[in-house]
């Protein structure tokens, strides 16, 4: 058995100490997903109409909600069909944005966090503060939809 | 100092569990949170609520246990409790929905009573012409529905003495 390197040793180290990191994992975990729901929105066609999520809340009451014709906008958005999403659903492009935005934040905060281990607190409030900001803005209308009714 | 070593790594050991169920506790809240917002798919977000709520209820039990940190544990237990009552809000927010949905046909009905007493109203004061033709004979007749009129025409009618008696006899 070959000794290790002391450069393979401090690899080896840093791996460790990173996957220790409950922040770097959170990251790694929601941009996996976020790369899922582009894919989900890549692989099924809004000709097709081949969706398997279906809208339980129009299903119960009969009447269409305000996130019908999501998974279409998504899709098309994907497509570059930017009009035809507008059509499907008037939020889609926002929510869209949203999750584009939080994959990007994912991949730079993850960056920073491990670049600038002094400013590591600061980062994860800024974090958290930006993300809420921008899933009130971007979800706003959802919430205005469950304030109206409850 | 062998035992003291694996005391350690048994430490290590839980108080990395105690970790893991709190980011799994985190990453399941978010993703409840995000779908308890969405209308069509919040009823589904009870799910992961509660098994987020559950994960985080176990690593507290642990962390308590172990005195190791409980940072990222109560974010999660947090959370998720707020995730689950947005989608438990959502059955409310379907039944009202479905209560006025159910009174909606009722409110179509008033509306087309009353566009039908529009349109009456509006053919009362209407001018009729009907115009029959069947080779070079032609038939037109022209009626004037005007309410209005006729009534003035009935006055007229009733005004006139036509010199016969057509009224009942009273026995």
């Amino acid at each position: 058995m070959t000794p290790l390197t002391r450069n393979e040793s401090h690899n080896t180290a840093s791996k460790v100490r990173y996957s220790k990191e409950p922040y770097l994992v959170v990251n790694i975990v929601f941009a996996g997903i976020i790369l899922l729901i582009m894919l989900y929105s890549g692989i099924f066609s809004p000709e097709k109409d081949n969706y398997p999520v279906t809208c339980i809340h129009s299903e119960i009451t009969g009447e269409p909600c305000v996130s019908c014709g999501l998974s279409h906008s998504f899709s098309l958005i994907i497509r570059g069909r930017i009009n035809e999403a507008y059509i499907w659903n008037i939020y889609g492009m926002r929510v869209f944005l949203f999750f584009c935005s939080q994959l990007f934040m994912r991949i730079i905060f993850s960056i920073l966090y491990i670049r600038y281990p002094a400013t590591r607190k600061q980062l994860i409030i800024l974090d958290i503060a930006g993300s809420s900001v921008i899933f009130l803005i971007s979800f706003w209308h959802f919430f205005a939809y469950l304030l109206k009714f409850s | 100092m062998n035992n003291n070593i694996k005391f350690q790594n048994m430490e290590e050991t839980k108080n990395n569990t105690g970790q893991n169920l709190g980011i799994a506790a985190l990453i399941t809240a978010i993703i409840t949170f995000v779908l308890a917002v969405i209308p069509c798919v919040g009823l589904i977000a009870i799910i992961p609520g509660i098994i987020a709520i559950v994960l985080a209820s176990v690593g507290l039990s642990n962390a308590a246990r172990n005195d190791s940190p409980r940072g990222v544990l109560l974010a999660g237990l947090i959370i998720a409790i707020v995730a689950s009552l947005i989608s438990f809000s959502q059955v409310f927010v379907a039944g009202k929905i479905a209560e006025k949905a159910d009174k909606w046909p009722n409110r179509i009905e008033e509306i087309i009573t009353d566009v039908q007493e529009d349109v009456l109203k509006d053919l009362e004061d209407a001018n009729i012409s009907i115009k029959i033709e069947n080779g070079d004979e032609k038939i037109e007749i022209n009626a004037d529905a005007n309410k209005k009129n006729r009534e003035e025409t009935l006055e007229e009618l009733e005004g006139q003495d036509t010199g016969v008696n057509d009224s009942v006899d009273k026995k």
